[in-house]
């Protein structure tokens, strides 16, 4: 039964999204797995990482007793200074975001839907939620990549026809890498790209609740 | 005879009496640059002019502009072409460049809470400038309060035109002979008086924080800065709040207090400093946020608790809408469309439009009696720098509260901080605190 597949880990979700970083590009990442991505660019692609804590050309977490707290990430993790940073003020920090300025946002999200619309800001259940910066980069990242678990902690699957969560944005949903596969939604529904090594198109179908456009060609995750 | 007539310069001695101790005053024009040169330091105005300078500080024109729209100009002193009976006028480009680049500066320069125009009282070839009705274009109609010519000073009332001052050797009836409007004497009418008001400004500096805000009243709404941690985030003036016990309070801010909860920052055994402290207190009946509760499900904040309880309102606003609504209700900018948001829970009750295709919601600017800001150093002015990213919203809120209070680690003289270094000029800013000497951001 595919429920009970390997599936990939957290580290090689991002390792994929890392491929889709283009050299020079300014990049914000979420919190949790989007994170981690940073950690698997090279050096060469010189991507320019903006937080909406107000701060440009950030680096890496600061180390163990020198956090400084007038140096965050919009997680609240402490920062490293790094040479080249720039910081500003939150105006300006989703001027760069609304304007068309960030080219790549990396988010988690509850829902995603076959055309890309996304839910990522409250559970149902629990009534209320935050939305932080997660609408503001949904409406204006030039591409909104997705990096987050296949199903949830009681296995429902997060990639659905259409979303029950309250949405984040409409449409907004450029491309999703998940620890099973990597889809595309498009406005026919969601095209899968790329299965986990093992997983055939069939068993990716079998753990999301979309249904998936199956190309005559399906790559394997490539990492 | 020919009576003798003022010259520019003593026109714009004339105009610097108009100009009060600690005021914010923008000037256009040659004859109302000069005032800025009259007034001495020690006067505490600041000047706004053309060019992009407020003062000793380089503004950009987007700055200048929210200066003017926001309602921090005290007094416009403006150099006309043409002045009528009902307070409009011409700017002195007006002639020279008839199209709309003549204009351009004017026009919000019209804004301020009160409009001075300096001018020639006749033109080169002794036509009257000032006139029933304007036949240059004008630049703002029916704002201006008071008329300074080079003979005479005219009050603009709902009647018309009221003599107030005349020029040294002229008479009210020499006057009414070159001039194109009807004029009343004024019961008060005297000789033209140059003496600058008395006195200097209060200074900012407070001595504490709870002296610093010891008029906040119930009902405010405070603008509370803090992105979710303790950088940024002004812990004295919130204790000082706890302490004064204002009730049915609205709190804008990024967060309704996460930073107990999440704790980065505070040492083991410790409670950080953050907005609970109103909430729990009772203070709070409303908060206007972004990332109002923790991101953990099972460590709620004491906002969320009391939201359960149903004790507070919640008004959820995404971070960037929240950062341009603060921006928005500082620069006298009602509303504006943003696509965030569009087709989502937010978007409900709202207006929407779609524009190239696009489809946005109308969102409105934000204004508060007080702001509780935190900066790392302030002059005496109230120019302020930030330290790395705890600049975030203090820097949004200042210009958009009727009293801002900020809690520094310094304060020095003028002159100390780079202007080229400041990020929010002193205007925007009414109180200074020093936070005390080892204050922490937790208890």
């Amino acid at each position: 039964m595919s429920a009970d597949k390997e599936r990939l880990d957290r580290a090689i979700i991002a390792i994929r999204v890392a491929k889709e970083l283009p050299a020079g590009s300014c990049v914000n990442l979420g919190i949790g797995i989007p994170t981690l991505v940073s950690m698997f660019v090279d050096d060469e692609s010189v991507v320019f990482y903006h937080s909406e804590s107000g701060v440009l050309n950030c680096g890496p977490l600061a180390e163990e007793g020198s956090e400084d707290i007038d140096l965050i990430n919009a997680g609240g993790q402490f920062l490293q200074p790094v040479p080249g940073m720039a910081y500003f003020s939150s105006v300006d920090a989703f001027a760069m975001i609304r304007g068309g300025h960030v080219d790549v946002t990396v988010l988690g999200a509850h829902q995603v839907s076959a055309t890309g619309d996304l839910a990522n800001w409250m559970l149902p259940e629990r009534g209320v939620g935050n939305i932080g910066g997660a609408m503001d980069l949904a409406a204006g990242a030039d591409k909104v990549i997705v990096a987050m678990e296949h199903n949830d902690r009681n296995g429902n699957p997060k990639v659905v026809q259409e979303c029950d969560f309250p949405l984040t944005g409409r449409g907004c949903v450029s491309l999703i890498v998940t620890d099973v596969a990597v889809m595309e939604p498009t406005p026919d529904g969601m095209v899968l790209r790329e299965a986990a090594p093992g997983w055939t198109p069939e068993e990716v179908q079998g753990v999301t609740g979309a249904r998936l456009i199956i190309p005559d060609s399906v790559a394997e995750y490539e990492v | 005879m020919t009576l003798a007539r003022l010259d520019a310069q003593s026109v714009a001695r004339r105009a610097s009496a108009e100009v009060a101790p600690g005021s914010v005053v923008a000037v256009s024009g040659d004859w109302s640059t000069a005032v800025a040169d009259l007034v001495p330091a020690e006067k505490g105005v600041w000047f706004l002019r053309a060019g992009g300078t407020l003062s000793d500080l380089p503004i950009s024109a987007a700055d200048a502009g929210a200066v003017l729209r926001g309602g921090n100009v005290d007094l416009s002193i403006l150099q006309a072409a043409q002045v009528d009976s009902n307070g409009s006028f011409a700017g002195y480009h007006a002639a020279d460049y008839p199209g709309p680049q003549g204009h351009a500066g004017l026009i919000d320069l019209a804004g301020a809470r009160r409009v001075v125009t300096v001018l020639p009282h006749t033109d080169a070839d002794g036509s009257p400038n000032i006139v029933n009705s304007l036949t240059l274009p004008p630049d703002g109609v029916r704002c201006v309060d008071t008329i300074i010519t080079d003979v005479a000073v005219f009050r603009v009332a709902d009647t018309g035109l009221i003599l107030t001052e005349l020029a040294p050797g002229w008479s009210a009836e020499d006057v009414r002979t070159i001039t194109g409007a009807a004029v009343t004497s004024a019961p008060t009418l005297r000789e033209m008086d140059f003496a600058l008001p008395p006195g200097n400004p209060t200074s900012k500096i407070y001595a504490d924080g709870p002296s610093a805000i010891a008029d906040l009243p119930d009902g405010a709404t405070v603008f509370i800065d803090g992105f979710g941690g303790p950088g940024g985030m002004a812990h004295y003036l919130l204790i000082s709040l706890r302490d004064r016990g204002s009730r049915n309070l609205t709190i804008v801010s990024n967060t309704a207090g996460i930073a107990r909860v999440v704790s980065f920052g505070t040492p083991p055994g410790h409670t950080a400093i953050d907005h609970s402290v109103l909430v729990e207190n009772g203070q709070v009946a409303k908060a206007i946020a972004s990332f109002p509760v923790s991101p953990s499900v099972s460590r709620p904040s004491e906002f969320e608790l009391a939201y359960r309880r149903g004790e507070v309102d919640l008004e959820l606003v995404p971070q960037g809408t929240l950062a341009e609504r603060l921006r928005a209700g500082g620069a006298g900018i009602e509303a504006f469309y943003t696509p965030t948001g569009a087709g989502t829970l937010i978007a409900e009750g709202k207006e929407s439009r779609v524009i190239d295709g696009r489809e946005y919601i109308l969102e409105h600017g934000l204004r508060a009696d007080f702001a509780l800001i935190r900066a790392h150093r302030a002059d005496t002015r109230g120019n302020l720098v930030y330290r790395g990213t705890s600049r975030n919203f203090n820097a949004v809120m200042a210009p958009g509260a009727r009293v801002t209070v900020v809690e520094v680690d310094e304060i020095v003289q003028p002159g100390e901080l780079d202007p080229e270094a400041v990020v929010t000029p002193g205007i925007f800013v009414q109180r200074i605190v020093r936070r005390p000497d080892g204050f922490t951001g937790y208890e």
